[in-house]
């Protein structure tokens, strides 16, 4: 058992170079997959939360228009007897830094029994934020990750001014928040929300005390069960995670290929000592018993490095990932990575048990051989030959299943990744018969064309060492197509995103609160602007936009208020109701237009009603027609303003300016910001082209991160070749002796082995464009579909597709020079010496 | 440049006081020690010893595939310690034919590729003319049939035929073979080993040739035996002797 343990480990002192690459290939891929998962969940984790320190135990929230209600209710409904109330105000609250935090304002006595931040309240905190206004109650890590202890001051820009406020940390109980918590009196001085609340939270727990509340409340009240409007924000959280999880996916599929390949190579190289030791009578099981020691040595070590490196990535992904959830959804802020044990447990296993499974397929065969012939190269490649058609027609199976899912649209998301997985790989199963034929093609007629017989030797190699180029070449496809199909699906989106901006953005300019709307409520600017700016003679029309959150007959919905030019239904992207009536039908009737994404998540199409509570009360809307829009991906309905109002809107997040024909923009400009300046809101105003600017930047860095992983999986793929020409050099030393010892020329070989990697690059490439073209397909028509509802035009990439042929052939001739220095400095004679 | 250090041109190969060594764990090991040996043009000389005795060692150094550690070789009269790696495998590939005891045909090529290869190595030929000429050669071994073989697919026999073939297509000056009969039978032996006498004689190479069978070294013109990396010289022609 000891010389066989000898006979086989002594390789990894004669070739450190390749078994180093057994481990790195288990080392990325592990690293990879785990990066991935735990920037996904990290980020999901803080996302959850914060959605739980916001909502707290609460079972049921009291909800009112937008701008919030009055304050005096929550006293009414207290002295009416409800005890388990907590009144809230709440927004995002921007410090002098730049940093938005999110600030929840309490009634710390109501609260103890709602809030986990709540729950670890101690006694001065309490008295503190009660008595002391200004006082607000941070997360320690916030402190931590400023090198702050204790008390210490913050200037923040309030909406009617900029306060200075004292911090303390948290409680040990609440160390893990996101949310920074104040009295309610504090919390409206600093949100601008004097006497008014956003919401109450109830925790009903007797059967039916949900209808008597409902009928305790006020018109324009309503109670909506928590989970309605967690599962809003909830729904819209995995959507981005959606596209994340595809891109782990593909992590995944090309770590299980990575393994697999650098392992298989590992013990196929030996299959000669199994032959032997096999001849020489050693049974199957010490056979098996050394080879699996050995994987499980690899794969152990593969995989501890492996989750190192995977933490350390993640650390650098998890604040992308966040800061894409906070652009979209939620202020969330992740200070570190936080590996759960049974992520990195999944992690482990697979990086073990791939690597075993990976090493005992070949060593079983080769050590159930009955003959020294069977055990050779030779053999094998016959057996790989052989394999590549079974391969193919499996492959042509999966392709034609895979187009039937997508075709049909069978199911839903799942289906999407069912028909993803299937098309993927299907078309690499064809690719070894293809790299078969296309190499006979090159060595043949090619060569003989070229007169050149270094083509001819390099075509000839790799077709007879189809078990080494064949996954090389498998693996760098699904690098580059994954590549093209982001390239295909970020560009197309970027365009659509381009065009739909241009397309609404119909004013000259535009004015929006100086600080930032977002979550309920938010920022206004006063109602009767419009008036007032509509009388200028520069203007020559106003609108208004305002997006809230409301309660209606599905859950709380996004809701678009819209007091539009009269021009503006030629700039809406409709995809459904077009109609002439239409404009009229929305300003008379109770009718809304809503967005492909709302109309897919609802299941809702034209003509259906949907129940929406206006301040009137709730009311039943026809949906009158659907549009294309990007901006949200749960999706929005959209209401003209003063059917929901019933009249002039209170207030707007945005408003949009048209100049008169005789105007010159910068006219308006300046003259708006004089006018500006002896007004109580403060606005900013900002030009389109200043707003296309910025939403497009915040797609660039919600997409970032698919660059990041583009980037990785080259790597991956780089390694894939490097180790696949590395073991080719070695099997084939003694052909290059051969080769040198007739006179070619040190040079010679070097060529010969750049030929050989730019051929497989260059297949790998060319492969790669079908695949890819696809893959962006797929991802476009199918998972954002399902995922967004959202649908955009295909397009055709040139530049990336030609960027990628490059990538190809250049990473795998960067692979190839260290083979190729190294074997043209091998000595010839040691070479030589070695038998056939 | 083959001309370069050029002396007297009468010899196809000299080696002066050849020394060649591997170091290793328990220090140098000295494989050949003052090695003397002169091919003149069309001579045929047989290398007999001992297993392990440096007969082979001998080849690589005259070949230029592996440098001497004392002494010198020359090819035609140029010293192949003067050249670089390349001018070294330019000179071989023009000048020299191996033959191995293993065949050592490329695996990946047919038997006619094989034969051509020297040629299109030296790229003087091109296209259809040097196809012709591959042809011929593998002809004058008696495997026109199996052209389009490749080497897993021939005997042993007919391999080392072809690898005579590609040792002499390019008319080299020197054939370097060793124990090209070894891995035969004898009978096989026998016939290739006329093949190859054949083919040295009618292309006018010298001949160098390492064998264990003292029957088939005493068919060359003289026979040297190599005993603990040390060249014993025998049936010697006074003329051919530098000393
Ligand atoms: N890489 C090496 N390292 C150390 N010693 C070596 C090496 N290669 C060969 N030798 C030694 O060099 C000596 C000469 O070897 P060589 O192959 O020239 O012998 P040979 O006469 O051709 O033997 P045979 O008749 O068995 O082929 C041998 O003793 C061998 O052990
Ligand atoms: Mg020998």
């Amino acid at each position: 058992m000891i010389l066989l343990l000898k006979a086989w480990l002594r390789d990894w002192l004669r070739h450190p170079l390749q078994r180093l690459l057994t481990i790195l290939g288990v080392v990325i891929a592990i690293a990879v997959v785990l990066a991935v998962d735990l920037a996904n969940q990290s980020a999901q984790r803080a996302f959850d939360r914060s959605m739980l320190e916001v909502a707290g135990a609460a079972t049921h929230q009291i909800l009112g228009p937008a701008e919030g209600f009055d304050e005096r209710h929550y006293r009414d409904l207290r002295w009416a007897g409800w005890r388990d109330l907590a009144p809230i105000v709440e927004g995002p609250l921007r410090l002098e830094t730049g940093d938005s935090v999110y600030l929840l304002g309490v009634d710390p006595l109501a609260e103890a029994p709602f809030r986990e931040a709540a729950a670890g309240f101690g006694e001065i905190p309490v008295q503190r934020l009660l008595t002391e206004p200004g006082t607000v109650l941070v997360p320690p890590a916030w402190l931590e990750a400023r090198n702050r202890t204790g008390e210490v001051e913050v200037t923040v820009r309030g909406v009617s001014g900029i306060y200075t406020v004292s911090a303390i940390p948290a409680p040990a109980g609440a160390a893990q928040g996101q949310i920074w918590v104040a009295d309610i009196a504090t919390a409206q001085e600093l949100l601008g929300r004097l006497g008014r609340l956003d919401r109450i939270d109830a925790r009903l727990q007797r059967p039916g005390a949900d209808a008597e509340l409902q009928a305790a409340l006020p018109p324009g009240l309503e109670l909506v069960p928590v989970g309605a409007r967690d599962a809003a924000a909830r729904e819209l959280a995995q959507a981005f995670r959606i596209n994340l999880t595809a891109m782990s996916l593909l992590a995944l599929l090309i770590a299980v290929f990575l393994i697999y390949n650098t392992q298989t190579f590992s013990v196929l190289r030996r299959q000669q000592v199994l032959g032997s030791l096999h001849l020489l009578g050693v049974g199957r099981n010490p056979v098996l018993a050394v080879v699996l020691l050995e994987a499980l040595l690899v794969g152990l070590i593969g995989t501890g490095f492996g989750i190192l490196l995977g933490i350390g990535l993640a650390q650098g992904l998890v604040g992308q990932v966040a800061r894409t959830v906070s652009d979209h959804f939620f202020v969330v802020t992740v200070t570190a990575v936080e590996p759960r044990p049974l992520a990195l447990a999944a992690v482990f296993a697979l990086g073990l048990g791939l690597s075993v499974l990976a090493a005992l397929a070949p060593a079983f065969e080769a050590s159930g051989q009955r003959s020294i012939a069977a055990s050779g190269r030779a053999a094998l490649e016959r057996r790989s030959h052989r394999l590549t058609g079974h391969l193919f027609l499996i492959g042509l199976l999966m392709l034609a299943l895979g187009m039937a899912v997508a075709g049909l649209g069978w199911g839903d998301l799942i289906g999407g990744f069912v028909a993803l997985f299937l098309l993927i790989t299907g078309f690499l199963l064809l690719l070894p018969r293809f790299l078969a034929s296309g190499l006979k093609w090159v060595a043949g007629p090619v060569a003989d064309r070229l007169d050149s017989a270094l083509t001819r030797l390099a075509g000839r190699s790799l077709e007879r060492s189809l078990s080494r180029s064949g996954p090389a070449v498998v693996a760098l496809t699904l690098a580059l197509a994954a590549a093209i199909g982001v390239s295909v699906l970020v560009g197309s989106f970027r365009v659509s995103v381009t065009e739909w901006l241009g397309v609404t953005l119909t004013s000259d300019l535009y004015l929006v609160p100086a600080e930032s709307a977002s979550g309920r409520g938010g920022a206004r600017l006063p109602g009767e602007w419009v008036s007032l700016l509509s009388d200028w003679p520069e203007v020559a029309s106003v609108s208004t936009g305002t997006t809230q959150d409301v309660v209606s007959g599905r859950g709380l919905i996004r809701l678009f208020l819209l007091e539009p030019h009269a021009d503006w239904l030629e700039h809406l992207p409709l995809v459904a109701g077009s109609d002439p009536d239409l404009d009229q039908r929305l300003q008379d009737t109770d009718a809304v237009l809503i967005t492909e994404g709302f109309a897919a998540h609802q299941g809702l199409t034209l003509n259906d009603r949907i129940d929406i509570t206006v301040p009137a009360g709730s009311r039943s809307f026809a949906i009158a027609g659907i549009y294309r829009d990007y901006s949200h991906p749960g999706g929005t309905v959209l209401m003209r303003s003063d059917r929901y109002h019933g009249g002039a809107a209170p207030g707007f997040h945005s408003m949009g300016l048209r100049v008169g024909a005789e105007t010159a923009v910068e006219a308006l400009e300046s003259r708006l910001a004089d006018w500006l300046r002896d007004r109580d809101a403060a606005a900013l105003i900002t030009r389109p082209e200043t707003i296309q600017r910025e939403s497009l930047e915040i797609f660039d860095r919600t997409f970032a991160i698919t660059h990041l992983l583009r980037v990785i999986t080259l790597g991956v793929a780089f390694v894939a070749i490097l180790s696949a020409l590395v073991a080719l050099q070695m099997e084939r030393s003694r052909e290059y002796a051969i080769l040198r010892s007739t006179g070619l020329l040190p040079g010679g070989v070097s060529r010969l082995v750049f030929l050989q990697a730019g051929l497989l690059g260059l297949f790998a490439a060319v492969a790669a464009i079908p695949l890819g073209l696809g893959m962006g397909w797929i991802l476009i028509e199918v998972i954002n579909r399902e995922a967004f509802g959202w649908r955009m035009d295909v397009l055709l990439p040139g530049w990336p597709l030609a960027e990628n042929l490059l990538l190809g052939i250049g990473a795998a001739l960067l692979a190839s020079v260290y083979p190729a220095w190294r074997l043209a400095r091998m000595p010839v004679v040691p070479a030589l010496r070695v038998e056939s | 440049m083959v001309d370069r250090m050029a002396t007297p041109a009468s010899s196809v190969l000299e080696c002066r006081s050849l020394g060649f060594s591997y170091d290793g764990a328990a220090g140098t090991a000295d494989v050949l020690r003052g090695v003397d040996l002169v091919l003149v043009p069309g001579e045929r000389v047989a290398i007999v010893g001992e297993s392990g005795s440096g007969k082979s060692t001998l080849l690589h150094l005259a070949a230029g595939l592996e440098t001497p550690s004392a002494g010198q070789v020359r090819l035609k009269g140029v010293d192949l310690g003067t050249l670089s790696e390349g001018e070294r495998t330019r000179l071989r590939r023009n000048q020299i034919g191996i033959v191995f005891q293993a065949f050592h045909l490329v695996p990946t090529l047919t038997a006619l590729e094989n034969v051509a290869l020297p040629l299109d190595l030296m790229g003087r030929e091109r296209g259809r003319a040097l196809q012709s000429r591959a042809r011929a050669a593998l002809a004058e071994v008696g495997l026109t049939d199996k052209a389009d073989r490749y080497p897993e697919q021939l005997s042993g026999g007919e391999q080392q035929r072809v690898a005579i073939a590609r040792a002499l297509v390019h008319r080299p000056a020197l054939i370097l073979a060793d124990e090209p009969t070894g891995n035969l039978d004898s009978v096989t032996g026998e016939s290739v080993f006329r093949l190859l006498l054949e083919q040295v004689e009618a292309t006018g190479s010298a001949l160098l040739m390492v064998t264990h069978s003292d029957a088939l070294a005493a068919r060359l013109d003289r026979t040297a035996r190599m005993v603990d990396g040390r060249l014993l010289k025998a049936d010697v022609p006074a003329a051919a002797d530098p000393a």
